[in-house]
């Protein structure tokens, strides 16, 4: 590693805490996100060899390396020009909301795809990471603008905090980019086609973009399905298939419940977000199977009773929250264990088994 | 490293915040090589570093990384994963209502 080098400079990316100020009379809110910085076995990540899929890594690679996206990410007439003031302003936390944090996702995945660029010695892997990192900020530096239209101003003055370093096994990292990716692909194609069909209900240009957007978090989808493949164990093994079992039903479960949170957004897009959710895990799933040899049931009749058991739990929970005092720390208590409650119901579900193909890669087609 | 001990390392390092519409990025290089394990701690000294949109500020500036303890270390290692879902993205932040 690097410290065995000191001629090599380590370089430590960090996550921001975004503090969106307001700058103008229109925006008042303040959104603090708590950032978390990331350390993994760089070790082991130097270990990873790709020979066993170099055809399609080095295919993957060639793409990412081309950057067809490069011209992708700039306003253009199409930029649609939008009265913030105007907007309902129910619609408009929702969807500031949406914007900050898509933004900070975006950052945060620059910010830990660099620092594996950074502190590895693997050539392939540094590679492939740099290319994701660009990606990444890319898109954040997009999402910002759109954000500054609205009278959002993005603070970067946090890097002069104290900040930790916690810790994720590198499958850990496989497993939730992977299906992070993925599902990121399926929202956005989602929501893009619908618009498509529907362009009456664009109420940002943003949307517009997400069709190439996407494209980029499939790509990065591909890259963790391959690495994935590179070890067969991570996804074999008994132990290794209950964690992806746990991070589906975890995973789909928390989309579920946030999406319910923003009623105003999907309103205004026209989408029932119900209907919406099982689009994405239907597409996610399907995805999926190249590389997981398990599938959540989506259509069994536990499904989506327990899902909306649990967003029922996490409103509860909130109201709690709210409320304080020993009854809103009991209402606390008690959401807490229906969602508990449905989450069981839900991991326990019996999943469907798929055999993933001999040849992983995968092209977007939705 | 001691099992309960911490230790501070003052460490040069070069900061670079980029607040563009191309890339939105922030960065520190240690300039010594000097590597974080789990359970380290970074501070950035001096003033926060603000840059205004469109401007791309790199500066030289020192560090302090505070050793975790042994314990410390072992822990984060062990329980770090039980925050993955920070790694998923879901479009919207997890409060229920805003």
């Amino acid at each position: 590693m690097n410290a065995q080098n000191p001629d090599i400079a380590a370089e430590t990316p960090i996550v921001p805490e975004i503090d969106s100020t307001a700058t103008t009379a229109m925006a008042t809110e303040t959104t603090m996100l708590n950032p978390r910085f990331y350390t993994t076995d760089f070790d082991e990540m130097d270990r990873v060899d790709v020979s066993s899929i170099r055809p399609e890594w080095d295919k993957l690679i060639a793409q990412m390396k081309s950057d067809p996206n490069k011209g992708h990410f700039k306003k253009n007439a199409d930029w649609d020009k939008i009265d913030w003031a105007a907007m309902d302003p129910k619609l408009r936390v929702e969807f500031i909301d949406f914007l900050v944090s898509s933004c900070t996702a975006e950052f945060s995945g620059c910010v830990l795809y660099k620092e594996m660029k950074r502190r590895g010695n693997n050539p392939d892997i540094c590679e492939l990471f740099n290319y994701m990192a660009r990606d990444e900020a890319r898109h954040a530096g997009f999402i910002n603008d759109a954000l500054r239209e609205a009278g959002v101003a993005v603070n970067l003055g946090f890097l002069t905090k104290a900040k930790k370093y916690t810790y994720f096994r590198p499958k850990f990292i496989y497993y939730a980019t992977y299906l992070s990716e993925k599902i990121g692909y399926a929202r956005y194609i989602t929501i893009y086609r619908h618009l498509e069909a529907n362009p009456d209900q664009r109420f940002h240009p943003i949307f517009k973009w997400f069709k190439e957007w996407c494209n980029d978090e499939f790509s990065h989808g591909e890259a963790f399905a391959l690495l994935m493949r590179t070890d067969p164990k991570l996804t074999s093994s008994f132990a290794n298939k209950l964690w992806i079992r746990f991070f589906l039903t975890a995973v789909y479960s928390t989309m579920f419940v946030r999406d319910h949170a923003r009623p105003e957004f999907h309103k205004a897009l026209g989408v029932d977000i119900e209907w919406y959710d099982q689009e994405v895990f239907r597409k996610t799933s399907t995805i999926a199977r190249q590389v997981f040899p398990i599938e959540v049931d989506i259509d069994h009749p536990r499904w989506l009773p327990n899902l909306r058991r649990m967003r029922d739990a996490f409103g509860q929970m909130d109201a709690g929250k709210r409320k304080g005092g020993v009854a809103g720390w009991l209402g606390k208590m008690v959401g807490g264990a229906k969602a508990a409650t449905a989450f069981v119901s839900l991991y326990t579900i019996p999943v469907i088994k798929r055999e993933p193909p001999k040849n992983v890669r995968l092209e977007p087609i939705y | 490293m001691g099992l309960f001990s911490k230790i501070a390392e003052e460490v040069p390092c070069t900061v670079e915040v980029s607040h563009r519409f191309e890339s939105l990025h922030a960065h520190v290089r240690f300039n010594n090589g000097a590597v974080v394990y789990p359970g380290d701690e970074v501070l950035v000294h001096g003033a926060p570093i603000l840059a205004a949109y469109g401007e791309l500020i790199v500066e030289d500036r020192q560090a302090t990384i505070t050793r975790a303890s042994l314990l410390e270390r072992l822990w984060t290692r062990a329980t770090g994963d039980f925050g993955f879902m920070e790694l998923c993205e879901f479009s919207f932040s997890e409060e229920v209502t805003l």
